[in-house]
């Protein structure tokens, strides 16, 4: 319980914020819109007869025209509801509900068949919830045809056993074997109990009602109140397969009040207080968004608007911010619940007071204006006592009629929160640099806050800052908003606000930098000055740009504290980096190859002049062997040093290593056979020259 | 019967990796959301906006915040992919869910949405800070603009403000300009600027402060003008997604439907900006905007298709990559032109924009740099907004081998006719020195 009422004071909390004593509003035009939002058609009607019933409800009580057409696809799903036997009390229940505003014809025999079967529901319920529909339907059956002769044949019987379900604290049980005990079947049972006796063939035993107007004061001694004064009725959560909630719990007992006071003669006696908080609860939860809970928020609203007990008033305002400069006038409607006019009355307002002090009223007692026209109570001109400020007013409303005061209920009093704005009147601002030791003023400027400044100062860490203005009302009293900040603003985006003070209209804030070095972090350079004046009574609340002041602080001392980090900007992390190109080495540099061809032309020269020169000496080949077979070694000498000479050649060009080796080795030995007969071959033959 | 449980056991070590995942490439598409309310209530006054979930498909689960059968994870596996917490004064969440286990949430990469509200508790202040926000200490402060107010009928303390500052990202908060104002009724909060990962997507007018509205003001408020952020947003580096709020109602039914104009503008829009601005934001954290992901990274060198197993200096190569975004339905081509790769070892060598086709698939090609080692190839693509991606592959860059330098250069050409006049000189030598006479 302590749950849902805290949740549900959040939710009142977001519909009348920061305000103590809030008003509320009637159904209005967004209600109107919202229903035709929420009460969607799903291929052309609705999904179970219970939605359309919800639907059609909703739509009749808000007057709402341009509904969907559900009628025909209503009225098919009715008749075949109706007309068929395995249809269950409840199923017929929902079907009549909707056939009473769908206006549809149901066949006379289909008629008769649910009326014996009903009847027989009701004879052998055991269940609240049996009975609720089996009598309901009769209920709507007989409402419907008027020639239908319907009547309970033991009312009094049926009645004592619903009344059976009853507890001591006026909550109602389900079944006989279900302990718990509800509100919401409360509500359900009333709602039944008054379809008996309208059901009754004779008058029921006056005691059996008189009880049960017990009951029902016994039940609305245990409703629950939230701060604000809103009523409402909540079960306990056992295990939450019956539980409700608060919206459907309330809905269906002022539905159960409703019905029992409708067929009842006597007066039913409850505080109309109580009616009031109720009804202030199905207007604070605003525009629900559940069709279900938006439903049960109109239905119960129709209820109060109807209801034989007490018919609630409600007083709103149309606007909550009057304006002394335009002077706008206070402007006040009384209306029912549902936006319907109310019966003449007049409305008063009886005390305003300042909010958040506690003094006598500012005001004295009067009575507002009623235009025909628009059917609201005007007061043209706020007393000269009320000056800007933020005001709580307190109404009263009085029904002109003696007779009225028996239908309806307004409440003693309504206060509401009123906001009282204007132009606020800024004069002799400037500001100056003093000199601190004489107070001297080193130089001063005008300012105009209403338009553009560019002060251009300077000073040192011994000078003072020194901006004032003065602020009066329209009423030229002295105000005192809520913002005044002079913001300093350095280059490096640090941030120092100093609060404006005042005395009466003055304002006046001086900087002594001398003792703000600390607190400016040693940090010399161009501060931007902004000065913000705002306040919500305040109409031409302003946001100035004065200008800039260079200061010239003392270096920072070692231990001084550093300047807090100010937030990155987001835009500036992100995005492409630069793009990097490797640079590559740089190739070695080399001769132009002309210059290597010279030289391999000059390489050359050595084996030219070794030619010449061997021409000119004049080699022969004299002394070659002349024999075949020392010829024969001497030439496959020579082809064995041209093979090696060709070998390097190809080693140079593509041969490896160990190729190369291989094939020196077989020509080496080759070449030492050849060369060693070769060799001595010449040797023998010079000897042999010697010798001869 | 053994054998029965074995395949039993086998089937949901099987399946068990596939529940309960965070936002995941595979299986994007699975979102169920745990929404915690401080009372049922909620759920009727805010279902514009919880309707617009569940109809993009959202598998929204409402709870009481204090609610003792609430879990977050079963057998270690979370039950949830993101969680609402609109529950702004719950002191202490029921069953096992407290602030270290949405801190867990978070870690795991899954989302979260936070709206507190003046009086906001303790716990919820500390998850807060816990996300890199603080919100003002002060429990009745709110945020107060008497410049940028929205006119109402109703409330005259201008703590209703029309705010348009918004940040400049078409990824989070869409592509369709933002007309009206945002209406904002609540507390304010300012970024820990070391904090690199939190963004103020939407900020008050320079004429903002938070402060009580009804207490007068003797010390300057802490947080004052544009520094107070009235919606934030948070970007884990496991692509996990926070918006945080200090207003409650401005999700609510009567804040979706309600017109709005700025005080000192003439214009009246018949509906306010806050649909447009939270369904939008939505979309970003639940994924369905801004949430990349790469595939068939390859590089090959120029001519060739294979992908070698290393590089040698001074190759041509190219390197080509796919970048997809979810779109809340299926993976479309990214389309940037920052996407930038780096080769880099130590220090990128080589740092490339590369060029796109308008279908997902980005390449370049460049050569590789004259120094050989382990390089790796880098995508280190951050992006305001989107989900970073870091890719890295690494790939070894070899020096030339001994046959793959010049041979026959010119420059030795004297060199080489040395030798071979040389040898010449000798092989004629050899007939002269044996056969003359």
């Amino acid at each position: 319980m302590a749950r849902s009422l805290a949740g549900f004071l959040v939710l009142l909390l977001v519909i009348s914020i920061c305000e103590a004593a809030s008003l509320f509003q009637p159904i209005s035009d967004s209600h109107r819109s919202a229903a035709l939002e929420l009460f969607t058609l799903d291929h052309g009607s609705f999904k179970s007869l219970e939605e359309t019933y919800e639907a059609l409800r909703t739509f009749q009580i808000l007057g709402i025209e341009k509904k969907p057409d559900v009628t025909s696809a209503a009225c098919r799903s009715i008749s075949e509801t109706v007309g068929s036997s395995s249809s269950t009390p409840k199923d017929l229940f929902y079907a009549l509900k909707a056939n009473s505003i769908a206006q549809c014809k149901i066949h006379e025999k289909a008629s008769k068949g649910i009326i014996s079967s009903l009847n027989a529901a009701v004879s052998g319920a055991s269940s609240l919830l049996d009975f609720y529909y089996s009598v309901g339907g009769l209920v709507l059956i007989k409402d419907q045809s008027s020639n239908a002769d319907i009547h309970l044949a033991d009312a009094e019987g049926v009645f004592r056993s619903v009344k059976a379900f009853s507890q001591s604290d006026g909550r109602w049980r389900y079944s006989s074997n279900n302990p718990e005990s509800s509100a919401f079947a409360a509500g359900i049972a009333l709602e039944t109990l008054a379809g008996i006796v309208s059901l009754a063939s004779s008058e029921l035993d006056q005691s059996l009602i008189s009880t049960l107007r017990n009951d029902v004061s016994k039940l609305f001694d245990s409703i629950e109140k939230y701060d604000d004064g809103t009523l409402y009725f909540d079960d306990k959560l056992v295990d939450g397969r019956e539980y409700q909630g608060p919206l459907s719990t309330t809905s269906s007992v002022l539905r159960g009040l409703t019905a029992f006071a409708a067929v009842t003669t006597g007066n039913i006696n409850l505080p109309g207080d109580k009616i009031l908080g109720l009804a202030k609860f199905f207007l604070g939860i605003g525009v629900p968004g559940d069709a279900k809970d938006f439903f049960y928020q109109i239905d119960a609203l129709a209820c109060l608007e109807s209801n034989r007990v007490s018919i609630p008033l409600i007083l709103s305002l149309s606007s909550a911010v009057i304006s002394v400069t335009k002077k706008d006038s206070l402007k006040v409607r009384v209306t029912t619940v549902l936006g319907s006019n109310a019966p003449p009355l007049t409305v008063k307002l009886v005390g305003a007071f300042s909010s958040g002090s506690k003094d006598a009223s500012l005001v004295e007692s009067q009575e507002l204006k009623f235009d025909q026209g628009s059917g609201l109570h005007i007061l043209n001109d706020l007393p000269e006592s009320i000056d800007v400020g933020s005001y709580t007013f307190v109404f009263e409303v009085v029904l002109q009629e003696p007779e009225d005061e028996k239908v309806y209920v307004t409440g003693s009093q309504t206060k509401a929160p009123i906001f009282v704005t204007g132009l606020i009147k800024i004069e002799n601002s400037e500001i100056a640099v003093l000199d601190s030791d004489l107070g001297s003023v080193e130089s001063q400027n005008k300012l105009d806050l209403a338009g553009k400044n560019a002060v251009s100062l300077s000073a040192n860490h011994l000078q003072k800052l020194r901006l004032s203005f003065q602020l009066s009302t329209p009423r030229g009293r002295a105000f005192k908003p809520h913002q005044t900040f002079l913001k300093l603003r350095h280059e490096s985006k640090v941030e120092h606000i100093f609060v404006v003070g005042n005395s009466g209209k003055k304002f006046e804030v001086v900087l002594n930098f001398l003792g703000l070095v600390e607190k400016f972090y040693y940090l010399s350079g161009k501060y931007d000055m902004e000065l913000t004046v705002g306040d919500a009574a305040m109409e031409n609340s302003l946001l100035v740009a004065i200008g800039h002041i260079e200061l010239d602080l003392p270096e920072a001392p070692e231990k001084a504290p550093r300047p807090p980090l100010q937030p990155v900007d987001p835009y500036s992390r992100y995005g492409p980096k630069a793009e990097i190109t490797h640079i590559f080495r740089a190739p070695e540099k080399r001769p132009p190859q002309e210059l290597s061809l010279a030289f391999l032309g000059l390489t050359i020269l050595p084996l030219l002049g070794f030619l010449i020169g061997l021409l000119r000496l004049g080699v022969n080949m004299k002394n070659f062997p002349t024999k075949p077979v020392p010829a024969t070694f001497a030439i496959l000498f020579h082809v064995g040093i041209g093979a090696v000479l060709l070998l390097y050649m190809f080693f140079w060009l593509k041969l490896d290593l160990f190729q190369t080796l291989k094939v020196v080795s077989l020509l080496g030995v080759f070449l030492v056979f050849v060369g060693h007969r070769t060799l001595s071959h010449l040797a023998a033959a010079s000897a042999k020259l010697k010798s001869a | 019967m053994g054998k029965l449980w074995v395949i039993l056991i086998a089937s949901i070590s099987i399946l068990l990796p596939f529940l309960g995942n965070a936002f995941s490439p595979e299986s994007p598409t699975d979102r169920r959301v745990l929404v915690l309310l401080d009372d049922s209530a909620i759920k009727s006054s805010h279902s514009i906006y919880f309707n617009s979930l569940k109809s993009r498909g959202f598998d929204l689960e409402f709870k009481l915040a204090d609610d003792p059968k609430i879990a977050l994870q079963r057998y270690g596996q979370y039950l949830y992919d993101a969680l609402i917490l609109f529950c702004p004064s719950v002191e202490r969440f029921g069953g096992s869910i407290d602030l270290a286990a949405i801190i867990d949430f978070v870690d795991s990469g899954r989302d979260l949405i936070i709206a507190a509200d003046s009086n906001a508790s303790d716990l919820i202040r500390e998850v807060g800070t816990e996300c890199g926000v603080e919100f003002d200490e002060d429990p009745s402060a709110m945020v107060i603009d008497h410049i940028g107010y929205a006119v109402s009928e109703t409330e005259g303390d201008h703590t209703l403000i029309a705010s348009d500052d918004l940040i400049k990202a078409d990824v989070i908060l869409g592509s369709k300009k933002m007309v009206a104002p945002i209406l904002f009724q609540g507390i304010g909060h300012s970024l820990n600027p070391a904090n690199n990962l939190v963004l103020k997507v939407l900020s008050a007018s320079p004429s903002a402060y938070s402060a009580n509205p009804k207490s007068k003001l003797s010390t300057p408020p802490s947080l004052t003008g544009s520094a107070i952020s009235l919606v934030s947003i948070v970007q884990a580096r496991n692509n996990a997604r926070i918006l945080i709020t200090g207003s409650l109602s401005m999700f609510s039914n009567r804040f979706f439907r309600s017109g709005v104009q700025k005080a000192g503008r003439k214009t009246k829009h018949e509906k306010s900006g806050n649909e447009q601005f939270l369904t939008e934001i939505s979309k970003w954290v639940f994924h369905e905007r801004g949430h990349l992901k790469t595939v068939n990274i390859k590089h090959h060198k120029v001519g060739e298709t294979d992908e070698p197993s290393l590089y040698r200096i001074n190759d041509e190569l190219e390197y080509s990559v796919e970048i997809y975004e979810w779109s809340g339905t299926s993976w479309e081509p990214y389309v940037a032109n920052d996407v930038q790769v780096q080769f880099y070892m130590m220090s990128p060598y080589v740092l490339k924009t590369m060029s796109h086709d308008k279908k997902g698939l980005y390449s370049t090609s460049f050569k590789v740099p004259d120094v050989y080692g382990v390089f790796q190839f880098k995508v280190e693509y951050q992006k305001l907004g989107y989900t970073s991606l870091s890719l890295s592959k690494q790939i070894p860059v070899r020096p030339y081998r001994h046959n793959e330098y010049e041979r026959f250069i010119p420059a030795a050409y004297p060199y080489y006719g040395a030798a071979f006049s040389m040898m010449a000189g000798f092989f004629i030598f050899s007939f002269v020195h044996l056969y003359s006479k």
